[in-house]
């Protein structure tokens, strides 16, 4: 590392930085990167002037990556007809991104689309991941424009579809509408209010009473009923299920204010409350917002269907080809998939050879071979050459579907200790609600004409507006904190559950390990030099793309190898310095026909050495279990390897709990059983093998670039490879868990003091109203310092 | 307290006014992102003058 500075992570993503980091010139000085794709991305944010983006950024970028991407998709006429609309001067489309993680980065897209002279207008939002271009297909193709996003790590995506995109943004505007409405309506309203509540001496004439009161009625009806229009139908919902809850209650006392406030108006009774009805209405609604703003963030970036979907498939009909929407498709259909192009449905291969990428499925990036009759899966990727299929099943009968169900099922069949804060939310307000009338059939017993302003001053306290703001607000908080150091909260629980945990499951390949293969073993034979057994594979693997070469890359000495090329199947065979070498599989390399491990060979006959290879650990993967285990968490290891490998690892990271060959059924089960044994499990993976089992457990994990589909059934998805991040996140959601419990300890002994002297009649619904204001105040302040120990931390790491 | 027959109305017209206008800005998408342009204003510079014309990354290698 000191070939860096002592700089450990990469200069753009803030991933570790691998054994033999990328060096360019980035900010100010050299810098190093971890991969060409970060190096490339600086260096072009450097050439455009646009630096800037690093001092502005509050979270990492997104790791680029050196894997080139096939853009020509999104030049097809069908893709623009379909997706994009003409706008004055050009065409307007909305594409979905996956690395937008802060404002910045928004800033970034727009400033760098700004500097090609075919974008018309832009706009990227950070919030909901989206970026809109519009563009003169005259001077450029989408592609280009497309490709500068690319390069800085921003791939895009089609969203789903226009029309759930409507939806989304339609309910989006809906609840701001009501916000602002509550907001504007019960400041006049209070306004209103509060001339009533000075005028101590009731000097006031009774037809401007009245007049004030009819105009406040006018002003709170429509807070209540359309601002209020969430927690009215949830009521009625609740109730429908027998089920009180929150929305009960708020809706229980807001009604109440406001139909006593109307009984009272017409009637002319002493006092009216509809500033404690649309105080109520308000200040929860706004509460409510906080809560799902941060969550709403998180599943807009984990938006994994619309990833997985391919749109258009091309179709053989007649001797000739046709372009289809997927929809369209039908079993024996013959389907073709360019190179680079997602499978668009269930298929068999029908004749030579195909790679697929199925990291959708698996999470693994590296392709599998197929052969003619082989299944092709929907989603997985074709890679290197274009394949021929017959569709065998579309739609909802795809592997793909089905596991997207699965996963579907996992989840509602949660454990129940998830659903714990729930039920104690809701004894208290069943609780609360019973108590009310005994108040109030006391007071009718003692003072009739008091019964009900002190019964409602007694709800308007107890009324749980400190109660129900603590915990959105520490939640609100603790998302934005979590986000930052690069985990996404995508389950409104997830938090909670995170803190309580007792145990974490991990899956091995692509969490513990990485992708890289890594030499483990070498064996030279009659006496040939361990060097240049290195030397001569590093050179053969060196434009392989195969997981074994990053095995030999810290060999390479530039020695050339001629002609190389690779047997599909078998190996790599190449010349160098005059000798032909072939390295590869046993009988390949002129070894014994099945012998383990990686062979090199001289012209094919005579074996020189043989290379075992492993999989190598992640960097911080020792580092993190320490913490883990510090954090008093046990570890367990669950992976679908052989046993030997598994043991290996085991050993390594000093694993005892260790299940190796474990199906995804075998996984549930073993996380089942530990529940069975009321333990908390934490499940970490990566496959879509994990999904069922990251769905049934009490709180799941999926890694950054993990199966879509396994980070939907996800709970938290990280946003980068580092793994230092989950402790960290296992700490902040105990941190979380401590506030919220302050903030509740808070409320509770408020309203401890504060009922009694509401019940025995001292306290005015006004009063109870300030009361409850200061205490609100007091609850968010707290929740606000989840962020601030978080920066703490951060100084400290 | 005459007065008040004018200041009333006064006021819930000011407030219809706001209501129109809040909802008015959500529907144009002026709260869809609330983060982005508070950045705008802090890097605004000019892009310096350059020599040769700006070439994608992908172009260069």
């Amino acid at each position: 590392m000191d070939a860096s500075g002592g700089q450990r992570d990469c200069y753009h993503c803030g991933e570790p930085l691998p054994a033999a980091p990328v060096r360019a010139p980035a900010g100010a000085g050299w810098q190093a990167f971890c991969c060409t794709g970060c190096a490339a991305a600086a260096a072009w944010i450097a050439d455009a002037d646009l630096d800037g983006y690093y001092r502005l950024r509050s979270a990492a970028a997104a790791r680029v990556g050196a894997e080139p991407l096939d853009l020509s998709f999104w030049d097809r006429e069908e893709v623009l007809a379909e997706h994009s609309r003409a706008v004055p001067g050009g065409r307007e489309i909305v594409v979905l991104t996956d690395g937008m993680r802060c404002a910045a980065c928004a800033w970034l897209i727009d400033r760098a689309l700004m500097r090609d002279d075919a974008r018309l207008d832009s706009s990227a939002n950070a919030v909901t991941g989206r970026i809109r271009i519009a563009w003169d297909p005259a001077r450029a193709p989408l592609s280009r424009l497309l490709r500068t996003l690319a390069t800085l790590g921003y791939r895009p995506y089609l969203p789903s579809s226009r029309a759930h995109e409507q939806a989304r943004l339609a309910e989006r505007k809906r609840w701001l509408i009501r916000l602002g409405i509550a907001g504007l309506g019960a400041m006049q309203a209070m306004m209103l209010a509060e001339a009533l509540y000075l005028d101590f001496d009731s000097t006031m004439p009774a037809a401007t009473r009245d007049f004030f009161r009819w105009l406040t009625f006018l002003l709170s009806t429509p807070v209540v009923f359309y601002a209020g229009w969430p927690f009215l139908s949830g009521a009625w919902r609740e109730l429908r299920q027998r089920h009180v809850g929150m929305d009960t209650l708020i809706a229980g006392s807001t009604l109440l204010a406001y139909v006593a406030s109307v009984v009272e108006t017409i009637r002319g009774g002493p006092h009216v409350w509809y500033d404690a009805a649309v105080m109520f209405v308000f200040l929860l609604l706004a509460a409510r917002m906080l809560e799902q703003r941060a969550r709403n963030i998180a599943t807009a970036q984990v938006d994994a269907l619309a990833r997985a979907r391919p749109a258009f498939a091309t179709r053989e009909r007649d001797g000739g080809i046709e372009t289809v929407p997927v929809s369209a498709l039908a079993v024996d259909d013959t389907v073709r998939v360019a190179s680079g192009e997602a499978v668009p449905a269930d298929g068999v291969l029908l004749e030579g050879e195909a790679d697929l990428e199925e990291a959708l499925l698996t999470g693994e990036s590296h392709p599998v071979r197929k052969r003619a009759g082989n299944a092709l899966y929907a989603g997985t990727v074709c890679r290197e050459r274009p394949a021929r299929l017959r569709v065998t099943g579309t739609g909802a009968a795809t592997r793909l579907s089905q596991l997207a169900q699965l996963v579907e099922q996992a989840q509602a069949h949660r454990p129940p200790l998830a659903r714990m804060a729930d039920r104690i939310g809701h004894r208290f307000v069943a609780a609360l609600l019973l108590s009310s009338l005994g108040v109030y059939g006391f007071w009718q017993f003692h003072d009739p004409s008091r019964a009900f302003e002190v019964t409602l001053a007694w709800l308007v306290i107890s009324c749980p507006c400190a109660l129900s703001l603590s915990v959105p607000a520490a939640l609100a908080t603790a998302h934005g904190a979590l986000a930052r150091i690069g985990v996404l909260a995508t389950r409104p629980l997830a938090l909670d559950t995170l803190a309580r945990a007792t145990d974490v499951v991990f899956d091995k390949t692509g969490t513990l390990t990485g992708d890289a293969l890594a030499l483990r073993q070498l064996e030279t034979f009659g006496g040939f030099d361990r060097a240049m057994a290195l030397r001569i594979a590093a050179a053969l693997e060196r434009d392989s793309r195969h997981p074994a070469a990053a095995a030999f890359a810290g060999f390479d000495d530039g020695a050339p190898a001629q002609d190389a090329r690779s047997v599909p199947g078998h190996g790599i065979e190449g010349t160098i310095d005059g000798v032909r070498w072939r390295l590869g599989r046993g009988e390949f390399a002129g070894g014994p026909a099945g012998g383990e491990g990686l062979w090199l060979g001289r012209d094919g006959t005579a074996a020189v050495a043989r290379f075992e290879l492993a999989e190598q650990l992640r960097p911080q993967a020792a580092g993190m279990l320490a913490r883990l285990r510090a954090q008093g968490l046990s570890v367990h290891l669950c992976s679908g390897d052989a046993l030997a490998p598994v043991q290996r690892l085991g050993h390594q990271l000093g694993i005892d709990a260790i299940r190796a060959r474990q199906t995804p059924e075998d996984k549930l089960a073993y996380v089942r059983a530990l529940q069975a044994q009321g333990r908390v499990v934490a499940m970490i993976g990566d496959g879509l093998n994990d999904a069922p089992v990251l769905a049934g457990a009490d709180v799941s994990l999926a890694m950054a670039r993990g199966a879509s589909l396994a980070q939907r059934a996800a709970d938290l998805v990280m946003t980068g490879d580092t793994l230092m991040r989950i402790p960290q996140a296992v700490a902040l959601a105990r941190r979380t868990r401590r506030v919220i419990g302050q903030n509740l300890g808070w409320a509770l002994a408020y309203n401890v003091v504060a009922l009694p002297l509401a019940a025995a009649g001292l306290v005015t619904p006004w009063v109870a109203a300030l009361g409850m204001a200061a205490s609100s105040l007091t609850v968010t302040l707290n929740a606000l310092r989840l962020a601030r120990r978080e920066r703490e931390d951060a100084v400290i790491a | 307290m005459n007065i008040l027959l004018l200041l009333i109305p006064i006021s819930l017209m000011l407030l219809g006014a706001a209501v129109w206008a809040f909802v008015w800005a959500v529907r144009k998408g002026q709260f869809d992102d609330l983060d982005t342009p508070a950045l705008d204003v802090l890097d605004d510079d000019p892009p310096r003058a350059r020599d040769r014309p700006l070439r994608g990354p992908s172009d260069a290698d």
